[in-house]
């Protein structure tokens, strides 16, 4: 994870790790605190997260990481199911 | 090697990163056992070459022997959740049967079968028997307690 200021940040997440319906999940749940792009590189999901809210009291940029894994596993386990 | 070997540690940051080899464990066993350390830490977990890399950030500021143990609990929590995930697979076809069995129980009450008898309305429809209003007596009043309410009369009997 880095961020080049406080209002964008770049997240790589490994393709076998999170899904991207996962990510995409997760923008969707934090579409209100800040901008989302996703795009493949190599063997990551890069996103690109932008115009992030500062009147959010907690880590908008980790929180979505969390949420992204989360929903990974879910979605993991519903298609093992 | 340890199993899981603690890369870095930095109380200072508030961070912790493990390395584990990708053979170790099952994916859903590293999800299940990351799931558990989410409402404490912020976890993002990558893969470098032959080894899962899971990369913790207190959400609080802890010691460095706190982490520590968090590194351990971590390892525990995996072992936990491997073990778990192989009682399932050995019992998933005893838990599907079970729950099938239940459920078909369930489901048979609800619909009588064709050729019984018909089972009485929980809610008698009008002009049922029991809502005759000469067995129920709601109408002949015989106890005398159905006359409207008239201030002026309260008392006077």
């Amino acid at each position: 994870m880095s961020s080049g200021d406080l209002d964008t940040a770049t997240v790589r997440l490994h393709r076998t790790l999170y899904t991207e319906a996962a990510i995409t999940e997760a923008a969707a749940t934090f579409e209100g605190l800040a901008s989302f792009a996703v795009r493949a590189d190599g063997e990551h999901h890069v996103v690109e997260i932008s115009a992030i809210s500062r009147d959010v009291d907690g880590d908008v940029v980790a929180e979505f990481c969390n949420f992204a894994l989360a929903n990974s596993a879910r979605i993991q386990r519903s298609s093992d199911a | 090697m340890r199993r899981v070997q603690i890369e870095t540690l930095d109380a200072t940051t508030s961070t912790l990163t493990l390395s584990l080899d990708v053979g170790l464990y099952p994916r859903d066993v590293l999800y299940a056992a990351a799931y558990v350390f989410l409402d404490r830490a912020y976890v993002l977990l990558d893969r470098q070459d032959s080894r899962f890399i899971v990369r913790f950030r207190s959400k609080r500021p802890l010691e460095t022997s706190v982490f520590e143990a968090m590194a351990g609990e971590f390892e525990n929590e995996l072992l936990a959740q491997a073990l778990r995930h192989q009682v399932f697979d050995a019992n998933q076809r005893i838990i599907e049967d079970v729950v099938a069995v239940a459920i078909g129980g369930a489901s048979a009450g609800a619909e009588p079968a064709a050729g019984s008898a018909a089972e009485p309305a929980l809610i008698p429809l009008r002009g049922h028997s029991e809502l005759d209003d000469t067995e129920d007596g709601f109408l002949t009043d015989p106890a005398g307690i159905a006359r409207p309410f008239e201030p002026g009369k309260q008392g006077s009997e």
